[in-house]
């Protein structure tokens, strides 16, 4: 298309809570598409049951790293291993990164991970060597309710910006001054609380 | 209402000990350089004897601290990435050149010192003063810049690690004296005098000590929701026996009534004691502080 262009990107996603199942197929292809070890995640899906019986429901809360605009693991890298990009990613470079965890200290979304086979810090970035060919994030390409949607936010024809422009939507901990560029439609308060279901931090 | 999480991820803490040790290494060294400068860079007689042992102490101690930090890397190969692709807004970067030029200033100073020069001692103690606060000054900010854990992230935290490392560091002194004096030259009049008057400023420091951590956990408790929890979590929580049992009161009490009452002040061996519990004190503090603000759960 021509907007597409002209127009820089500016790559977003929606994650519309009102069709997700909680089934962790985006935790599973994610998995698979970027080769991602046991025990770590770059996108898993947190469930919390709230209510008393009959009136329970449960709610998802697929999380993966924000992408944020003002990243705090950028700010705090001493040697540059991570940047955000133009079209809004924010990548992390495996050869420079010196693992000095402090990135994982910084980030308020417990998004980044050691690689437990290759001491280095990973995360979630939008799957980019699938988005630079052309296709979606594997987790928006498994989602089987379409709940996941990806696209430049610069385009208005793409869904995601018709998506948040008209539906009310929310972001994880904005008071971090992180603007993230994850955006929930219909997350519930408690499910994007850490503290909320901990027993022991009541 | 009743909620219960059935499934989320959290992943490993990614710093701990050594991180601790780290801080805790860097703090006794800008200590014990600061009182070794008293003497060579103020001018204070008193505290002459402490000039010389005062530097190698901070000199011996800051080589082995970089050397936790080399090892907690993931890449420790990869250490020279810090010099050539620096970010400045990292406080991590700051500590590159603090922890290159601190200890490269300390050994120039002592250098001085051991060859009688006083004059250009008194200079290199000078310039040495403001880089030994940067250096533990920037281990607080390393902490108060991590934006995501809440016990770290506050304005006071880079004067609690000051004053924390004065702390430790005239205990460490007060041991040494006390070692070196009583226990090595046994026949040789001890300095009593000395150590008093260090027993003295350490009185002052840990009441300073105690004050900034006292205004850090009333503020916590009255701000936001996380930062309340925090605060709970030192004070009535999983992290109160350490926070309150071994911080405030083994680390900073016991001391104080130990230097303070009529008949343990002037007591050497009570001396002591009050300092190695100072000193474990300031570990458990800088224990706390790491893993206590890790283990705020995020997600």
């Amino acid at each position: 298309m021509k907007n597409q262009t002209t127009h820089k990107k500016r790559y977003a996603m929606a994650i519309d809570l009102r069709r997700c199942i909680g089934c962790h197929s985006c935790s599973v292809a994610c998995k698979a598409e970027n080769r991602v070890p046991l025990g770590v995640f770059r996108t898993w899906v947190k469930i919390i049951e709230k209510g008393r019986y009959p009136n329970i429901t449960r709610h998802f809360l697929p999380t993966l790293c924000n992408q944020c605009d003002h990243p705090p693991c950028v700010i705090n890298c001493p040697v540059q291993a991570t940047w955000k990009q133009e079209d809004g990613i924010v990548i992390v470079d495996e050869h420079r990164c010196i693992g000095c965890k402090y990135c994982l200290a910084s980030c308020p979304y417990d998004a980044r991970y050691i690689n437990p086979l290759m001491p280095i810090i990973q995360k979630c970035y939008f799957c980019h060597h699938r988005v630079y060919a052309g296709l979606e994030p594997a987790c928006v390409e498994v989602c089987p309710a379409k709940a996941r949607v990806f696209g430049d936010l610069n385009n208005p024809r793409e869904e995601i910006t018709q998506l948040i422009s008209k539906q009310p939507f929310q972001v994880l901990k904005p008071e971090m001054g992180t603007y993230p560029q994850v955006f929930y439609i219909g997350a519930d308060s408690d499910a994007m609380d850490p503290f909320a279901g901990r027993k022991e931090w009541m | 209402m009743d909620v219960n999480i059935l499934y989320n991820v959290e992943h490993e803490m990614p710093l701990g000990i050594p991180i601790a040790l780290y801080f805790y290494l860097t703090g006794l060294s800008a200590g014990s350089f600061i009182i070794s400068t008293l003497a060579y860079g103020f001018g204070m007689i008193k505290f002459k004897p402490l000039g010389k042992i005062g530097v190698v102490m901070a000199t011996s101690l800051l080589g082995i601290a970089p050397m936790i930090l080399l090892i907690d890397l993931e890449q420790p190969m990869r250490f020279w990435h810090l010099i050539l692709y620096l970010r400045i807004t990292s406080p991590i970067t700051w500590g590159t050149f603090l922890l290159t030029l601190y200890p490269l200033n300390c050994v120039v100073y002592g250098y001085f010192m051991f060859k009688g020069d006083l004059k250009r001692t008194k200079f290199f103690g000078l310039i040495g003063i403001p880089l030994a606060l940067l250096v533990h000054g920037y281990t607080g900010f390393i902490l108060a810049l991590g934006k995501a854990r809440v016990l770290w992230n506050t304005a006071i935290m880079p004067p609690i690690f000051l004053v924390s490392a004065m702390v430790s560091g005239l205990a460490l002194m007060i041991l040494v004296v006390i070692i070196k004096d009583f226990i090595i030259r046994r026949k040789k009049e001890p300095d009593r005098m000395l150590i008093y008057a260090l027993g003295n400023f350490l009185v002052a420091s840990i009441v300073l000590d105690l004050l900034l951590i006292g205004i850090d956990i009333l503020v916590l408790l009255t701000s936001h929701t996380e930062a309340y929890k925090a605060a709970i979590m030192l004070l009535n929580g999983p992290f109160s026996l350490p926070f309150l049992g071994i911080e405030v009161f083994l680390g900073a009490i016991i001391p104080l009534f130990l230097l303070l009452l009529p008949f343990t002040k002037h007591w050497i061996p009570g001396l002591a004691v009050a300092s190695v519990l100072v000193m474990i004190g300031i570990f458990a503090m800088r224990c706390i502080m790491v893993i206590g603000g890790l283990s705020i759960p995020l997600s």
